[in-house]
């Protein structure tokens, strides 16, 4: 990938953006301040793929209007995130406007929230981010009516443990790995729909319709990439069991994250892609896949 | 490539005809599944069990092998992706022995690529099935495979792709 995950922060002291900071940075991103939007300008001119731009609302009284004017103006693509104080309206009042506000004190969800949105297609264009959703309701859907939970978001190299993982790592011409995690509880109810008239049901086997699942997304998702010549290799799932536990892995963007929930029952879905080669998907789908469910007679 | 279809429905071959409708098996066949996931296997013996077939395991591709070659299967259903030895590989060590020659071989997988269905072919399976499948599908697709042979004649049964052109025919 090709992207700069740079995020400019703008703020009058480097210290009130320190929480900020370590978000982003647990985000895979890496932070530069400044401490005027004429500084800012000056290091945007120098940074053609910078990513995010984000002011904070005491650094927007000082010339933030002028600032996203030319911003806008001269790097429409480049993403602004503009704070805002507690019940005062935003400091930018006219010209072009940032897209997006979020209110001051920046909150660490708030702030994932809103970098998820205006990000995640560079680190996951639209056409992977369909595939992988599609692919869970695909594989998802042969157990219940599930359905996508509040769409998708960026998760940093470090995440949360449910009750039951499963991780499938791929590499070739696209690498990176799959994890799908949920609790006994919900995995006990899938189960019972995968195999009908199951009686007790020992954990051991919860954790492989976990992997069984994981490997069946995975696998639909690789289709994809597969449609657009891309080989992929895949691994046979590791399982984990450390509820409220964190695990963290090495790498150089965020993953993509996607809750797909069937009632009270909630499965979390997180794909890491490390690499591909973006002027295949580019070109277009030029191989044939088989379908799911499909039977190939010889 | 003589038969192709999707949830029961046939794709591009305007003059076959496979039966998806409710034709049941009197048959006792034995089937071999091979899969590392016991979940997987759980679910095909769960269905094919209550349709009178006798269902043998094997977690792995070196167990498949030598299940093969010591119980008398009418048809073996396999994963690719395993520990030890993957199905590919168990395949074309079963086709090396002259007894399993003919043993009908269904790969069923997550993997959609239609080069890894060639590979499969090369390799010796009759048929690449992408999961998940409708264990109903699955089992007319089995039934479609062994229609007509008797119960653990392995070693005189024709090779499916005789059967999908009598069909077509």
């Amino acid at each position: 990938m090709t992207s700069d995950r740079r995020v400019l922060v703008v703020d009058r002291t480097d210290g009130a953006l320190a929480g900020v900071m370590e978000e982003l940075d647990l985000l895979g991103f890496r932070v530069v301040w400044v401490p005027t939007p004429a500084a800012a300008l000056a290091f945007i001119k120098t940074s053609p793929t910078l990513s995010l731009v984000i002011i904070s609302a005491t650094a927007a009284e000082d010339g933030g209007d002028e600032f996203l004017t030319e911003v806008k103006r001269d790097r429409p693509g480049l993403r602004v995130l503009c704070g805002t104080k507690p019940n005062a309206p935003p400091s930018l009042r006219r010209g072009a406007f940032p897209d997006s506000l979020i209110p001051e004190p920046f909150r660490p969800n708030a702030l994932r929230t809103a970098v998820s949105a205006l990000l995640a297609e560079q680190f996951y264009p639209p056409a992977i981010a369909t595939a992988i959703k599609s692919s869970a309701l695909e594989v998802l859907g042969t157990l219940g009516e599930f359905r996508v939970d509040a769409g998708e978001f960026l998760v940093p190299n470090q995440t949360a443990l449910s009750d039951l993982s499963a991780i499938i790592a791929f590499s070739g011409e696209a690498s990176g790995h799959l994890m799908l995690s949920m609790t006994s509880e919900d995995a006990r109810s899938l189960y019972l729909r995968f195999v009908p008239g199951a009686r007790a049901v020992p954990v051991d086997r919860l954790e492989d319709l976990v992997g069984e699942l994981c490997n069946r997304i995975l696998g639909r998702i690789s289709a994809f990439f597969a449609q657009h010549a891309m080989s992929i290799q895949q691994t046979t799932p590791l399982f984990i069991r450390a509820a409220g536990s964190t695990m963290r892995y090495p790498g150089r963007h965020p993953s993509f994250g996607v809750q797909l929930t069937r009632g009270d029952a909630r499965v979390s879905l997180e794909y890491y892609l490390a690499d591909f080669d973006r002027s295949k998907l580019a070109s277009g789908a030029t191989k044939e896949v088989l379908g799911l469910g499909e039977v190939l007679f010889f | 490539m003589l038969a192709r279809y999707n949830n029961g429905l046939l794709r591009g071959h305007a003059g076959l005809t496979i039966d998806a409708s409710t034709r049941e098996s009197r048959m006792s066949w034995s089937i071999l599944v091979v899969d590392d996931s016991a979940t997987a296997r759980a679910q095909l013996r769960v269905t094919f069990e209550a349709k009178g077939a006798r269902i043998v395991e094997a977690e792995n591709g070196r167990e498949g092998l030598w299940r093969a070659r010591s119980e008398k299967v009418d048809l073996i259903i396999s994963d690719v992706h395993m520990p030890v030895m993957d199905g590919l590989q168990m395949i074309q060590e079963i086709r090396k022995h002259p007894e399993l020659a003919n043993t009908v071989i269904f790969v069923l997988t997550s993997d959609a690529a239609s080069t890894r269905a060639a590979e499969g072919k090369k390799a010796g399976a009759n048929a690449w099935i992408i999961k998940p499948i409708k264990p109903e599908l699955l089992w007319k697709a089995v039934e479609k495979a062994l229609f007509g042979r008797q119960s653990g004649s392995h070693a005189k049964s024709t090779p499916v792709a005789d059967d999908a052109a009598r069909n077509i025919k």
